[in-house]
């Protein structure tokens, strides 16, 4: 067939969700899947409830939320992530 | 490997009764707040509290009507998941029996929801039988905001994440719709004598 | 655990040897993790104190009523014994000498950890960098590295400091929370866009950052840093 999707291997994923997941995250920007404001990690509110929740500075909807079990840390990411692959220091 | 801390035992004391602190928990005598996002302080009289969901007929009170239903001043002792305690803590409110007096449904859970957003999942038979209220008082005085006023749900026999802060509903399911913590790493049910805090419990 | 030293009646400054530190940026900071011998486990952050180019790596910490954590780090760590870390922690609320200024620091009790951290540096590498730095605090007491501060006045950095809840007598310094004129006192003015770094409790930090912005700040120039409870207490 013609239409087969062209899809790789879930592990050519992987490589790239590991680049991401090694950028200083302070400096990555996010936008907001509310309001579509644009702002930095550091510029967002974090709230430790059962958990830690990241929200938008400007809307207050949930960023992030981060479980930590005691050996695996549950995650889910909300909205565009931009993270700066030039790494510091 | 984790080293161990020499003389570090957390906030374990020897002056509380242990048959009443669960696996892992340390008593405090504050009240500590933990919060999953900004304190709502909603205008009472545009505040009420539903009932709705798969039942015969949705039901609503307004703050009001709330505060004429029957109500319980009660002792219990609360777990949160983050490890503290506190015990003896007394609180006024509904009982949930009586907010669903009169209720016909055939649902198994309920999902209770707040302002700001928040839910929280149990199984009917956890919220039932004398197990949980809508508290609107603290210790005789009315719920502070910070602590789930004007009105938080009151679970006492799970842990404290099931107690939703600023509850305005419970959402009667067929089927368990896990929450906001239970979706995310949280144990769906959370009995504290269990131990049942993360989905890896 | 090298050494602690006490910097208030309420603080010590814990000096540390990490095999294999990666280094860090001033304003940085890191994770204490503590575990009992039954595994129950607490972790707090701390800013880094010490400058990138010291030899030492060097945590402040103020030790708060019923706190868990801080109480052990100052009560009962003695030298030789072992401390779990995780760091250096954040890219944000981190300066260089060579992003240059002028530097504007304005720090809320132990807000003033991850500044003094930037001035060191500043001062290491002998950098002639306008720097201002506003210390807010209750009492005199409370004010950390007061010493250090005078040799950060005479090498040129203009420091202010205010105490809002009782002074000594013969304080010549702020007597009030900050405000639009003490701002406008420390300067410099916003035209001259200075990089501002803000540390210290929620409201402290709150009120800051707005005073700023209505003074004509521009907010991408502001940068943050709350203390705040971090869960679990």
């Amino acid at each position: 067939m013609s239409t087969a999707d062209h899809h790789l291997d879930g592990n050519a994923f992987a490589a790239v969700l590991g680049e991401i997941l090694a950028c200083e995250p302070t400096t990555a920007e996010r936008i907001c899947q509310s309001c579509r404001a644009r702002h930095r990690t550091g510029e967002h509110l974090a709230y430790g409830g059962a958990g830690l929740v990241l929200r938008c500075p400007s809307c207050g909807d949930v960023a992030a939320r981060v479980v930590q079990l005691p050996r695996a840390q549950v995650v889910e990411f909300r909205g565009t992530w931009v993270f700066e692959t030039a790494t510091a220091p | 490997m984790t080293p161990v801390s020499r003389g570090f035992h957390g906030r374990r004391r020897s002056d509380v009764d242990a048959a009443r602190v669960p696996p892992g928990q340390y008593v405090v005598d504050d009240f500590p707040v933990l919060s999953a996002g900004p304190t709502p302080h909603p205008e009472l009289d545009q505040w009420s509290f539903t009932i709705n969901g798969a039942v015969d007929e949705a039901r609503s009170w307004s703050w009001a009507a709330f505060l004429e239903l029957p109500s319980e001043t009660f002792t219990v002792d609360i777990h949160c998941v983050t490890k503290w305690s506190k015990l003896g803590t007394i609180w006024t409110g509904v009982s949930v029996d009586q907010l669903l007096e009169d209720v016909e449904t055939s649902a198994e859970f309920v999902t209770a929801f707040s302002d700001g957003g928040y839910t929280t999942n149990l199984p009917l038979g956890d919220v039932t039988d004398g197990q949980a209220w809508v508290a609107y008082a603290f210790d005789g005085e009315p719920l502070e905001p910070e602590h789930g006023g004007p009105a938080r749900l009151l679970v006492p026999h799970l842990y404290f994440w099931k107690s939703a802060k600023w509850v305005r509903g419970l959402t009667l399911t067929a089927e368990d719709e896990p929450g906001f913590w239970e979706s995310n790493g949280y144990h769906n049910r959370g009995d504290p004598w269990k131990e049942e805090r993360y989905w890896s419990d | 655990m090298r050494e602690v030293r006490a910097e208030t009646p309420y603080a010590k400054t814990l000096v540390l040897d990490v095999p294999g530190w990666p280094g860090h940026i001033a304003g940085q900071h890191l994770d204490v993790r503590l575990t009992a011998e039954d595994g129950y486990q607490a972790q707090r952050s701390y800013s880094i104190a010490s400058a990138p180019e010291a030899a030492d790596l060097e945590l402040t910490v103020v030790e708060l009523a019923d706190g868990e954590v801080s109480s052990y780090l100052c009560d009962e760590l003695r030298a030789g014994d072992l401390l779990e870390l995780r760091g250096p922690i954040g890219g944000y609320f981190t300066w260089r000498a060579t992003d240059d200024g002028p530097l504007l620091l304005l720090g809320g009790g132990s807000g003033l950890v991850p500044l003094a951290a930037m001035l060191r540096h500043r001062a290491a590498v002998d950098a002639a960098v306008d720097a201002r730095l506003l210390v807010s605090a209750g009492r005199i007491d409370e004010v950390l590295y007061r010493d250090e501060l005078d040799g950060f006045a005479r090498s040129g950095v203009a420091v202010q400091c205010t105490l809002t809840r009782e002074q000594p007598p013969g304080w010549s310094g702020g007597t009030r929370r900050v405000d639009a004129a003490l701002l406008h006192d420390l300067g410099p003015e916003p035209d001259r866009r200075p990089r501002i770094y803000v540390c210290g409790p929620t409201a402290f930090v709150e009120t800051v950052a707005e005073l700023l912005v209505e003074a004509g700040h521009e907010p991408s120039l502001i940068k943050t840093e709350r203390f705040g409870p971090s869960g679990g207490g």
